[in-house]
Parts: structure tokens; sequence; C-alpha cells
């Protein structure tokens, strides 16, 4: 098996209130993981704890094992910085800088050190036509990103997470604050990236969660129940659970 | 009780009112109106007053004395000097340079200090602590101008009186350009600060966690994101913070020495600005010294006016970025 990440015994406290209950879950390699779930049951919370997100809020505290290649990402030694050029993300609703086009895109890279004006165009070249932006806003790269539709705004994003040349990206509800053209590209993009890329993202949408991943993870009440492949949990689940949620019978 | 009832449906109708909803809408927004004209109102009385006397000594011969010559008045290098009183000894001209001058070099002093202050009080001190430094800031801002002003000349003119000595010039006890420019800067540290810090508190949490995602430090991301994203707010606080130091009296009384020509531009001479200039002798004077104070009053309000005019325009092309 060719996993990224290996999740084990994995919980999760806000202050007392325990989020995550024992995960464990592999990501394979440039597969879709799709995380479904009721409103509150911690896929947010899941997806935040693998590119060390959850440090900056104070109360979280968590116990049990992440590893990235093989290495626990919360050892006190390990370099988070490095991680999150790796792991990139997406969150929810689309947060672009209020800078240009270009300076988005070039932010990650920019920080990471690279000044070179030649290869920094080159990337954001390539990270806007990976992200499926790039014919939209080439003739005004120096405007600011302010001015785009949420839909494209959402793509600058990905297009920004992927000038970091990642080897995960996590999508948080991409779509949700999209309408369902934009949804239906986004859709469109992950299916390409996924041949480069692995992919974990959470969806309320379990429509998208069957039309793009290619293994779901159920989660309820900070638990995991059920995980397999996406076709087998939509046929078959093996959890009665898993079939009340996605029949629609609760949640 | 009918007829009640039509009169207000024709009043309904002759006001296109649906519903009472409609109509207590109706009221509180006269009632915003009403209020709005009112300070409205206050300003623009005080202006004609001020205008009113203002322009007194250049269209009348001031008892005698003369016409003043508006052109003369706002160019004019002296103020007062010459050896028999005369209506042409009156210019402003060294005095607006002066003003702007000290202005622009209290805002450079305090606006970097203020801007890296509000960083840290918003973004990097424990909270406890910012908590704190937050009530000292409010506090300072809160301190009346006179007691900047007495700090001033206690303790900043000896300073720059001994520091004029160790560059081998005798000051006038003090009395100069970088004093009033010192305690100037440190009369708007305090705004500075507390409007910047809002703005930069305001940013929105989202993009700083897009910046740390993708692997930028906290540093990275104060100076690259949450900085330029607070840049239209951080602009306000420099124009509310030019507007006080434009319009001190006041503190820049106390250690300005009042100078009567200019303009004054090396550090340690004496200076004198528009609102010094006010305050000077206002009590003790009559006729035309008296009216013209309100004039120079005029030519501050001016000064101001275009000055914010200025910045808001800086403001309109670079901080044009409205973040959600
Ligand atoms: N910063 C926080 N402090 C305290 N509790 C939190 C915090 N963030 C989340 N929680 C709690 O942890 C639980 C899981 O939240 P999480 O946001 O991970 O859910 P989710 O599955 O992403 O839900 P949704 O689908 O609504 O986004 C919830 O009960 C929530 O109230
Ligand atoms: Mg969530």
């Amino acid at each position: 098996m060719n996993n990224v990440f290996n999740i084990k015994n994995l919980d999760l406290f806000y202050d007392d209130f325990q989020a995550l209950k024992n995960i464990d879950l592999d990501v394979e390699k440039n597969k879709v993981t799709a995380l479904i779930g009721p409103s509150g049951c911690g896929k947010s919370t899941f997806i935040r704890c693998l590119n060390r997100m959850n440090d900056l809020i104070p109360s979280c505290k968590i116990e049990g094992n992440i590893q990235y290649h093989k290495e626990d990402i919360y050892d006190d030694n390990y370099d988070v910085i490095g991680l999150r050029t790796d792991v990139g993300m997406v969150f929810q609703s689309p947060n672009p800088f209020p800078m240009s086009i270009y300076d988005n895109v070039a932010y990650g890279p920019r920080c990471a050190g690279n000044k070179n004006k030649d290869k920094l165009d080159k990337i954001v070249e390539n990270s806007l036509k990976k992200a499926a932006l790039y014919d939209e806003v080439k003739d005004r790269m120096n405007d600011s990103a302010m001015g785009l539709s949420g839909g494209q705004q959402q793509r600058l994003c990905i297009a920004r997470a992927i000038a970091m040349e990642p080897e995960v990206i996590l999508m948080d509800e991409p779509t949700s604050a999209l309408d369902p053209i934009a949804t239906l590209k986004i859709e469109e993009l992950i299916n390409d990236l996924k041949e480069n890329y692995t992919i974990v993202i959470v969806t309320h949408s379990m429509q998208q969660a069957a039309r793009i991943s290619d293994k779901t993870a159920f989660f309820l009440m900070g638990e995991l129940i059920e995980v397999d492949e996406t076709d087998k949990i939509f046929t078959q689940p093996s959890n009665q659970k898993t079939e009340d949620y996605i029949t629609g019978r609760f949640g | 009780m009918t007829e009640i009832k039509k009169q207000i449906t024709r009043f309904k109708k002759k006001f296109n009112f649906n519903s009472k909803k409609e109509v207590i809408d109706f009221l509180v927004r006269t009632f915003f109106l009403l209020s709005t004209i009112l300070s409205a109102s206050f300003i623009v009385i005080i202006i004609i007053f001020i205008a009113q006397k203002g322009v007194i000594p250049f269209v009348t011969d001031n008892d005698g004395i003369g016409r003043v010559n508006l052109w003369k008045f706002l160019t004019g290098l002296d103020w007062l000097k010459g050896t028999a009183f005369k209506s042409n000894l009156y210019g402003v001209g060294f005095i607006i340079i002066n003003t702007l001058y000290i202005s622009f070099f209290a805002l450079l002093i305090s606006m970097p200090i203020g801007v890296l202050t509000a960083l840290f009080i918003a973004k990097i001190a424990p909270k406890k602590i910012a908590e704190f430094l937050r009530t000292v800031v409010e506090l300072l801002a809160a301190v009346p101008s006179i007691v900047y002003g007495l700090f001033g000349s206690g303790l900043i003119l000896t300073l720059v009186y001994n520091l004029a000595k160790i560059f081998g010039v005798q000051s006038k006890g003090g009395n100069s350009v970088l004093a009033v420019i010192l305690v100037l800067a440190l009369m708007i540290l305090p705004t500075i600060t507390a409007l910047s810090e809002v703005a930069i508190r305001s940013v929105n949490k989202d993009i700083e966690h897009g910046s740390l995602a993708l692997g930028a430090t906290r540093t990275q991301t104060n100076f690259k994101v949450v900085l330029s994203s607070a840049k239209s707010g951080i602009f306000s606080a420099a124009i509310l913070g030019l507007g006080r130091a434009l319009g001190e009296a006041t503190a820049v009384s106390l250690v300005a020495g009042n100078a009567r020509s200019g303009p004054s531009l090396a550090f340690f001479e004496i200076t004198s600005t528009l609102t010094s200039t006010m305050l000077q002798g206002l009590k003790e004077t009559i006729g035309i010294d008296y009216d013209i104070r309100f004039s120079v009053g005029l030519v501050l309000m001016v000064v101001i006016l275009f000055s914010n005019l200025t910045l808001n325009f800086i403001k309109k092309k670079v901080g044009n970025v409205d973040v959600k």
C-alpha cells in the first residue's frame, strides 16, 4: 500500500470536549479521499490535523499519532512550515489575499524564498493553468483578486496551493459557497488534479463524494464509522449507521 | 372613528405607506436625517462665523490702518516684524510651510512606531499583555494636549537643549522645530496606534490562515498579508493623526519659541505654527490684530482640508482593496 498519511488512535480535545475519538485512517497516494458526515461530526477538525492548522486553536489538544511518510508530524522537532508546503489547503469560503492575481499565486513561492522573476512567472502561469483559471485571467494578472467571481476566487486559491507543488491538497467544503456551475468546474478540476496530487476533501454533498472520490470516510459524532472504496460505501456499506446516513434517514 | 381611519388611509396613500412598519421606518429615518442636519449645520455655522471675521482684514480698511493684501498675507515670510505697526506686516507663508513641515515629520516618526506597536498588540502579544497595552494606549489617547505640552516644556525642552549643545548649536532653551515635532509625535502616537490596532485586528482570520497554510511564517504573514489588508484602516489612522498634529495649539505653543519669520527648516531653530500664531496673545489684542487670527484660522482649515484630500487620494490609490 502506498500511503501518504497514517493516522493511528487519534484523539482530539477542545478543552474538555472530545471532538475526535480514536480515529484510525490511512490516506492513499494519488487518490481522492472524501470525508462525509453530519454537521459537527469533526470533519473540519480532522482535516485541520493533517497540516497542523489546529495549532492555531489554543484550546486544542491532540493525542495519538499522525504520520506523514512515516514521520510523526506532531513530534516536537517536526518542521511545520515544511509540512504546510507539502500539504496545501483550500478553505470553505474563498480567501484570496487583497493583492493582484499574480501576487496571490506567487505569494507562497516568494515566502519560501523564490525571488527569481522568470521562475515566478512560470510557476504562476503553470499553476493557473492547472487550476483551469489561466484563460480567464491571463489578461488581467495585475488586477486585484478581489474582483474575481466566487468560483474564480476559489480556483485562484487552488492555484495558490498548487504553486507550492504540494503532494497533498486538503479541501474543506471547497464548493459550499459556490453556485452549481462553479461547483461543477471545481469538481472537474479535482478529477484532473488527482493524477498528480493526493486530495482529501470534506463535503456535505453525497453526490459530490460519489462523483469525485475514490475512497469515502464516514464520520459521526467524532468517530470514524467506516472507510472504504467510494463505490462500496454508496452501494453496500458494512455499517448500519452509514447506510442510514447515505440513504438520508438521518443527518 | 371611521373618519380617522379614512384620514390615515389617505395619509398612507399620499406617502405610499403600506403598513405601520413603513410609517415607523419613515419616522426613524426622518429623525436620523434631522440629527445629521443639526450636526452638519453646526459645522457650517462655525465656518461662516470664522469666515466672517477672517475676511475683515482683507475687505475693510481696518479702522484706518489699511487693507491687508491677501496675496502678501498668504506668501509673506514675516509676521509682525517691523518698526511701525502697519497692515502689511502680516504674512503666513512661512507659517504654513512650518506647519506642514512639522506635521510631516511628526507623522514620519509616529506612523512606523504606531503601526508596529499596533501589530504587536493585535497579533503578537499574549492576550493578557495585549489587553493591558490596549488600555494604556486608550488612556494615552485621552490625555489632554496641555499635559503633553507640560511634559514637552518640562522634559523635551531640556533634552533638545542638551542635544543641540552636543551639536554645538545654541538653541533658545530648547524651543525648536525638533521639540515641536517630538511633542506632536508623542501626542498622535496613541491615536495612530489605537486606530491601526483596530484595523489590524479586524483583518479577516481566513486570510491569515490562508497564508499560514501556504507555509508562510507568522512574521511573513503579519507583514505581507495582515498589514496590507489593514492598509485602508491604517491610512485612516494617519489622516486622523495628521489632523490632530495640524490642529494642535496648546502643546505646540509651549515649545515652539514663536518665530516671527521663516520658514524654520533647521531642527534647532525656533518656529511657529498656524495654531501657535493664532493663540499668541489672542486675549490681549483688538482690532485688526485680533481679526487676523481668524484669517489664520481660515488658512488652517484650508490646509487641513487639502492635506486630508491628498491623503485620501493616496489612500484610494494604494489601499484600494475591499477586504471581506
Ligand atoms: N475552535 C473550536 N473550539 C471548540 N470547539 C470546537 C472548535 N471547532 C470545532 N469545535 C467543535 O468540534 C466539533 C466538530 O467540529 P467541526 O467543525 O470539526 O465539525 P464539521 O464536521 O466540520 O462540521 P460542519 O460540517 O458543520 O463543518 C463540533 O462539536 C464543534 O462545536
Ligand atoms: Mg466543517
